[in-house]
């Protein structure tokens, strides 16, 4: 009896640490694990109010995602992942004041964008008696952009693996050079520097649930405007912080996890940002979980940021009509079904995504035109062998 | 700077503001299943980051920044 006992406990404990949990002692996969998500991400037609001439179509991309994490040795583990996105439509060139008195936007060309982009990375994690470092290296390519990169990442167990604090650096380097330079009298080739570090600090709060902390700090520097846009002049340096904050919880009860996200984001660009979602992993039997998700976010805009062009400006001044740079709010809801069999899982997820000026929890004194709406659907299959 | 401060204040008052219980190994096997991890999924994980990054001006937050493109 004592020693069928023992063998439970010890069996637990090992499934325990062999599973992907939190703040656990690591260890390595035991089996490999190959994943693929084929997504496609549709943006909404603008009105022809929003753009009264030209194209109305924006973005349809598809986006395909490779994963291959296995084992190496008894202390390591690998993994590989590989992209591919293939993208149509057409953006925001330039803003103007409208007949009515409201801005409306340009977009880009006749025959819109056409553009690819490529992109793999490698790693691999060595793990130790409690805790683990990970080194990866990438490289993603498209029409006009290129960029190479590497990561540091590490994280120790405390406190009997009730802590764990991890810690990573980051940086990419970055090239830019934009199609048709010379039929617009755009940058011919530009580059630009990202570094970034990041701190977290994740603890066991009791059986059912835990809390992780983390603070990162990034700074860029180089080209940072938008080639595309007629006129776009930003600062050649950006600070930004972000402080997220995470809560896990299981509901022994009803046989599900609840997920609670939060983000506070601060730039010298004059941007301030609040990111909250929530997420309820709902286990139907062994096989089924329902996952419905709802997301909110809001930022201020940026200090040079305008709704209409002015092309009599300097260009010394900043200036950006670049609807990411404005101040609104964005609500998105999705919804997955998984399914897992064993050695294979499949995942369908479904998201819309709105973003208003009128859903900012900030003062917006600039409504921007050309806020996006999408709907996203994926498929993903992961097999385990 | 300012901003700086007031983030480290806050985190170490919401850190202070958690008493733990000692949870031993055998007793984490809710902690441990897939649906708690802190990224269950990573693709779908990196694909939000990779359309947020892209349509919103925040990033960053648990993890060091990956390589850029030309979304934005």
């Amino acid at each position: 009896m004592k020693n069928s006992a023992s063998r439970s406990i010890i069996a637990l404990s090992s499934t325990a640490l062999a599973l992907p949990g939190i703040a656990l002692a690591d260890a390595p996969p035991t089996q490999s694990t190959i994943s693929y998500k084929l997504s496609n991400y549709q943006e909404d037609d603008l009105a022809r109010a929003e753009a009264p001439f030209g194209e109305l179509e924006r973005y349809d991309i598809d986006v395909h995602q490779f994963q291959l994490v296995s084992p190496l040795g008894r202390n390591m583990s690998v993994h590989v992942d590989a992209n591919y996105e293939s993208l149509s439509g057409a953006s925001p060139w330039f803003t103007s004041l409208g007949l009515d008195g409201e801005p409306n936007v340009n977009l880009s060309g006749p025959s819109g964008i056409s553009d690819r982009r490529t992109e793999l990375s490698v790693g691999s994690r060595y793990y130790l008696e409690n805790g683990s470092f990970a080194a990866n290296i990438g490289y993603s390519e498209e029409n006009d952009y290129r960029a190479t990169y590497f990561g540091l990442n590490g994280e120790k167990h405390y406190n009997n693996d009730l802590t764990t604090v991890s810690a990573g650096l980051s940086y990419s380097s970055d090239e830019i050079f934009p199609t048709d330079a010379a039929l617009f009298n755009r940058s011919i080739d530009e580059d630009k520097q990202s570094t970034s570090v990041f701190v977290s600090v994740s603890q066991i709060i009791n059986q059912v649930s835990s809390f992780q902390s983390a603070f990162s700090f990034t700074e860029q520097s180089g080209f940072l405007s938008d080639p595309y846009k007629l006129r776009d002049i930003r600062p050649d340096d950006k600070t930004q912080l972000a402080w997220s904050n995470s809560y896990r919880k299981f509901f022994v009860a009803a046989n599900a996890a609840l997920h609670v996200n939060y983000r506070y984001y601060h730039d010298d660009f004059g941007i301030s940002s609040h990111t909250s979602d929530l997420s309820w992993h709902q286990n139907l039997g062994r096989t089924f979980q329902l996952v419905p998700q709802l997301r909110y976010y809001s930022q201020s805009a940026a200090d040079f940021f305008t709704n209409v062009d002015d092309f009599l400006n300097p260009t010394s001044e900043y200036q950006s009509s670049d609807y990411r740079l404005s101040a609104f709010g964005a609500v998105s809801g999705g919804f997955s079904v998984i399914a897992d069999m064993g050695s294979w899982k499949a995942t369908l997820t479904a998201e819309r995504y709105l973003a208003n000026d009128k859903y900012s929890a900030f003062d917006v004194s600039q409504p921007s035109t050309a806020l996006v709406k999408y709907n996203r659907v994926s498929l993903g299959i992961d097999f385990q062998f | 700077m300012r901003a700086l401060r007031t983030t480290l204040l806050l985190l170490i008052c919401s850190l202070m503001l958690i008493s733990c219980a000692d949870v031993r190994a055998w007793e984490r096997g809710y902690l441990a299943r897939e649906e708690m991890a802190w990224d269950p999924d990573a693709l779908e994980s990196s694909l939000n980051d990779h359309i947020f990054f892209s349509k919103e001006a925040s990033s960053g937050g648990n993890s060091a920044a990956g390589g850029g493109c030309g979304c934005n």
